[in-house]
Order: C-alpha cells, then structure tokens, then sequence
C-alpha cells in the first residue's frame, strides 16, 4: 500500500480526473463542442475500461490464463443474476456465494 | 432561495426519489471495497468527499492497490469518466441564465441518475431557477445518500472476516455496471475486445496492457457500430 502522502495526492487527481470531465460542457456552455465521430467513439469508452479493468482479474490465476477458476465463476453468476433480475443485491449475493462455495469445495 | 427554485427542486425530488435507492447498495459495496484495499476510514471517506464517483472509484482501486503508476491511474479514471463528458455537453443547453459557480457545482455532483432524471425538464423548462432546482435536488440528495451509505459500508467491512474476500463485490459492482451497457452490440464488441485485449497484454510494461485494452476496446466498438450501419444500409 502506497503510502499516506501520495494517496491523498492520487484522490485529488482522480478527483479532477472526474470533476473536469462532468462539469466542462456545463461550465462552457454552448461556446464549445465536441466533433460529432469523437463523442460517438468515446461512448464506447466505459465499457471497454470496465472490461479492460475486469477479465484480467477473472481470468488469471497466477500469470496463466484459467478459463476454470471459482472467480470466473462467480462472475458468471453475477451476470447472469443481472441480466435476468432486477434485484440489485442478487448479483452480489449469487457471485459471493458461487466464489465462497467453490473455494471451500475446492479445499476440502 | 426563489419561490421558482423551491417548485423545480420539489418536482425534481420527487422524480427522483424511487431511483435513488438503488444508490444504496453500491454506496455500501464502495465503502466495503475501499476497506478491503486497505484504506483507513478517514482515507475511505476523503476519496468518497473529493472524488465523488462510483466507478472511478471502483475501478481505480485495483490499480492503487497494485502500486501502479499515477498516469495509468488518472488515465483509467479519465476512461472510466468520458461518459460524462458527453452528458455535460448535452446538459450544457439546460444551464443558460445560471451563473458560473453554480455551474462548477451542478458539475461536480453529475452523475448517470441525475442526468437520466434532468435531461428532458433541463432543456425544455423556460425559467433558470426552476431548471437549477429540479437539477440540485436529485443531485443533492444523491451526494447525501451516497456519502451515508458509504460510511455504513466502511464500518460494515471491518467486522466481516477477511476470508470471505469482500473484496470481489468491487468486482461484482464493475459487473452490474457493465452488463446494461453490453446489451448494445458494438457496446459488447468494445468490452469483449477490450477484456480481451487487456488480459493477453497483461504482462507490458507500466500496466500499458489496460490502456491498450482500452483504446482497442473503443476501435473495436466504432468498427462494429460502422459495420453494422454499412450492413442496414445495403439491406
């Protein structure tokens, strides 16, 4: 863990990191804007952070790619439990329990 | 406070009020996420107040755990964060007649509630009191709701065992996050490539592999959407 001096330096930048983006237009107003094919390709920006962020940590046990591990898994359930629910605590009570039960199959 | 202020604030609110529940449980899945990395509460709290954000939040905490570099850190935030700058720039019509610091503020506290409730009144509403109300309102009470929650989650994760890998509902949380946005297919061309991407890249330096992931999830995506516009218009 990064210590107590730089982690509040790295709040203060993703606080601007956040802040800029979602007060620019507003703060501008309509002086300004954007080319109509870059706001469409940036749309396409969260998702492929979140992915990008995400399938590493699911689908890598140590450096090696393993399409079967309890993390997957739970990631699954999840999915699943958002895609077909509208509940907003099932998709973390359905990936706990799949990762918490595998891992304790997996050790006994 | 103007009487026009009051009536747009009330409508606002009012809208707003069933939606906002489902703040709850990612308020509480971010203080338990921020525990489990390790931060104080004090810390947990101070990331909560100045950034103010679930996903950049979420989605940076791996990377702060992970000891990577600041760039990478405020440039997966700025990804994570580009959605917004799209919803302010549709807003923006809606801030006419509001002078400029209360513009940084509606600024600061805009978030995908928000704008999903305020778009419509914002930029068809006439007087620039009401607008500013209807908009703080749900914004407001969005910030108050969010900080609440956050601090029960943090005092919630300390009593809970370690083994139990609380850690992961951050995961589970970028998940929930992702899945509507996946509904759409370029959407899901851009997180598939992307994820993808970032896992076989995994081992470049200065964890390049996330924001190559990033950049080629976003081409992929703009492929795909071109893809499928080329195949209705020979259709």
């Amino acid at each position: 863990m990064i210590d107590d001096g730089s982690l509040w330096l790295v709040f203060i930048l993703i606080g601007l990191a956040t802040t800029l983006p979602r007060a620019g237009f507003i703060v501008l107003g309509s002086r300004v804007s954007l080319p109509g094919t870059l706001q469409r390709a940036l749309r396409y920006a969260p998702a492929a952070a979140l992915a990008a962020i995400i399938a590493p940590d699911i689908l890598v046990v140590g450096n090696t790619v393993e399409p079967f591990n309890p993390k997957l898994a739970a990631a699954i359930a999840a999915v699943v439990a958002a895609l077909l629910w509208r509940n907003p605590w099932l998709p973390f009570i359905a990936g706990m329990a799949v990762l918490l039960g595998l891992r304790f199959l997996l050790a006994n | 406070m103007t009487t026009s202020f009051r009536a747009g604030a009330h409508a606002g609110f009012t809208a707003f009020l069933p939606l906002s529940v489902g703040l709850v449980p990612w308020a509480l899945v971010m203080g338990m996420a921020m525990t489990s990395t390790g931060f104080s509460p004090l810390q947990a709290m101070g990331m909560n107040v100045i950034v103010f954000a679930g996903t950049a939040q979420l989605g940076t905490l791996p990377l702060i755990a992970a000891e990577a570099p600041l760039w990478l850190i405020v440039v997966t935030a700025l990804a994570l964060n580009l959605r917004f700058v799209i919803f302010s720039a549709a807003l923006a019509p809606g801030f006419r007649g509001v002078p400029t610091h209360e513009r940084w503020l509606a600024g600061h506290l805009l978030t995908d509630g928000v704008f999903a409730t305020c778009l419509d009144k914002m930029l068809s509403v006439d007087d620039p009191r009401w607008r500013l109300g209807y908009y703080l309102a749900p914004a407001v009470w969005s910030w108050v709701l969010w900080q609440a929650f956050t601090l029960i989650g943090i005092f919630a994760a300390g009593i809970v065992p370690k083994a139990w890998s609380l850690e992961f509902m951050a995961t589970i949380a970028l998940l929930v996050l992702l899945v509507p946005m996946a509904r759409i297919r370029p959407m899901l061309v851009a997180a598939v490539v992307g994820g993808l991407s970032a896992t076989l890249l995994r081992n470049m330096p200065l964890r390049l592999g996330i924001v190559s992931g990033i950049v080629l999830g976003i081409a992929a995506g703009f492929a795909a959407e071109r893809f499928e516009h080329g195949r209705k218009d020979h259709d």
